[in-house]
């Protein structure tokens, strides 16, 4: 469960969430929206302590995040599985490897990675290009392979960012079925999007951000 | 069921997780090295040439040193008695200082022998058989007894120059110390460069190490948002520094052995017209096994802080 109560953040004279509460229980999907600068990005920095809010508590499992030393940071984002819109895969390393980095991490055993890599790649339908190099993949192949890098350590929560920015509405579709099955086997899955024709279909609550406030929220 | 448990249950500890990663960030860091050799050999040879100049420095000072105990030869005080002073006179003094505790030996020159040597050295023997009287008085070479301390030294001078028939006191000893001097100007002159040249070289490596680092931006953001640990991202950058350092301290070793097989032919003739039996001393295993000590140190260090330092900022920004 991820709670925010009264989370305000300031840069300077400008207000990115003022005063926002909302609840995501365990096990939900939801989707997050607004226009760009409604407050999406830094919603999503703050849930991954990549910044810390002005005032007010985020909670997940019950726990404030503001406890948490920065010492323990990295084993809290790792239960996070993080989709970025523009996927960054490292070309540097092969599909295998790309998706391997959160169990090397970890520190899974070479085999249990390798086990663990190869079903993720299979959920994704890509296991047939583990050896090749992201960069030789479509947009669509890439995203998915990013969400199997996400996926991989088996988090409890599946966090993504404007995940079908850059892919047509079909490879959207396909990419947005992906989650609601990670979901569906327990995962809670967050996913900040503006792509609204796509998610009205979806029957999941819709929370809407507007100038760093909640707008509105349609239950599922 | 925790993650740690079924590590656990696999016999996959966390040393060997953690020895696992070290593994692959040594094979990956290697790999990205070697796959520029042109500007990896830069970085080499700038290390190698800051290195191996103080190297030098101190192999030269390390082949002088034994030289010295040569040049020490006991420090003698001649003692140039009154010209009109005999030789049964010259004897008593003789006999005397000899009972001195802080003398060790006294030898006399006659005036007589003394003239005979010096005509000899300076080639005027047929002149000065000419002269009416001889101009030398007797003298006696004194060898005082060990720590041959400057204060000890002057003490006797001193005694010496009080005694009654004693016209002059000469000590030789200001060129030993004349030497001393220059030798340890030299030293200070080489140390003071040589770590300028070191510190050249941690300034060259932080600069490359820096790029090294800021080439895979990218990649340290993304892991950094999925988890890893600063000591996850720092670990490949550790490694890149350890072979910058260590590359560069091989090739200072390999250029230290060049240097001083080179040299070896006429130093060693030089020694020889000097009628030292001394031989150049060589680099041995012990000089190249320390720049390479002192390359990997540096390396692992610069990186460790430029490492540091270019997270940090990231965080800020």
């Amino acid at each position: 469960m991820i709670e925010f109560e009264r989370v305000s953040r300031r840069f300077g004279d400008q207000d990115a969430l003022r005063n926002l509460s909302l609840t995501i229980e365990q096990g939900e999907m939801a989707f997050l929206t607004g226009h760009s600068g409604a407050g999406k990005s830094t919603l999503l920095r703050l849930l991954l302590l990549l910044d810390r809010p002005s005032s007010g508590d985020i909670r997940v499992n019950g726990e404030p995040t503001s406890k948490i030393r920065s010492r323990m940071v990295p084993r809290y984002r790792r239960r996070f599985g993080v989709v970025f819109q523009d996927h960054r895969l490292l070309f540097d390393r092969s599909v295998h490897d790309n998706v391997a980095l959160p169990l090397v991490m970890a520190g899974f055993s070479p085999t249990d990675t390798a086990r663990r890599v190869r079903a993720a790649l299979d959920k994704v339908g890509l296991l047939y290009h583990e050896q090749a190099n992201p960069a030789v993949l479509s947009g669509g192949e890439q995203q998915r392979v990013g969400i199997a890098r996400a996926v991989v350590a088996r988090p409890e929560f599946l966090i993504a960012d404007e995940p079908t920015g850059n892919l047509d509405p079909q490879l959207s579709s396909e990419i947005m079925s992906l989650f609601e099955a990670f979901n569906q086997v327990g995962v809670t899955v967050l996913v900040a999007t503006h792509d609204l024709p796509l998610i009205s279909r979806l029957r999941h609550r819709i929370i809407t951000l507007h100038e760093g406030r909640l707008a509105g929220v349609r239950a599922q | 069921m925790s993650s740690s448990s079924r590590q656990t249950r696999e016999g996959w500890s966390r040393i060997a997780a953690w020895r696992s990663q070290h593994r692959s960030a040594a094979t990956s860091s290697w790999q990205k090295l070697i796959a520029r050799p042109v500007a990896t050999g830069m970085v080499w040879l700038v290390v190698a040439i800051s290195l191996a100049l103080p190297g030098a420095m101190l192999l030269t000072l390390d082949n002088l040193r034994p030289l010295i105990p040569d040049l020490e030869r006991p420090a003698q005080v001649s003692v140039m008695l009154d010209g009109e002073l005999d030789l049964e006179q010259a004897e008593a003094l003789q006999r005397e200082l000899g009972t001195w505790d802080t003398v060790e030996d006294v030898t006399l020159v006659r005036r007589d022998e003394a003239l005979v040597v010096f005509g000899e050295q300076t080639g005027l023997s047929g002149l000065l058989t000419s002269l009416d009287h001889n101009p030398l008085p007797h003298a006696l070479l004194v060898s005082p007894t060990a720590p041959r301390t400057n204060t000890a030294l002057s003490q006797l001078v001193k005694a010496i120059d009080g005694l009654s028939g004693v016209d002059r006191v000469i000590v030789d000893s200001q060129w030993m110390s004349r030497l001393d001097q220059a030798l340890l100007a030299t030293e200070r002159w080489g140390l003071a460069l040589g770590a300028a040249m070191v510190l050249g070289a941690i300034l060259a490596l932080a600069n490359t190490l820096h790029f090294a680092i800021d080439a895979r931006r990218e990649e340290i953001l993304v892991v950094r948002v999925i988890g890893g640990s600063p000591g996850f991202i720092r670990r490949p950058f550790l490694y890149t520094g350890l072979y910058f350092g260590a590359g560069g301290g091989v090739l200072a070793g390999l250029m230290l052995w060049a240097l001083s097989l080179w040299i070896a032919g006429p130093v060693n003739a030089l020694f020889a017209l000097y009628g030292s039996p001394g031989q150049i001393q060589s680099p041995g295993v012990g000089y190249p096994s320390a720049l390479i000590a002192l390359g990997a140190g540096l390396g692992w260090l610069t990186s460790w802080t430029a490492s540091a330092r270019y997270f940090s900022r990231l965080d800020a920004s």
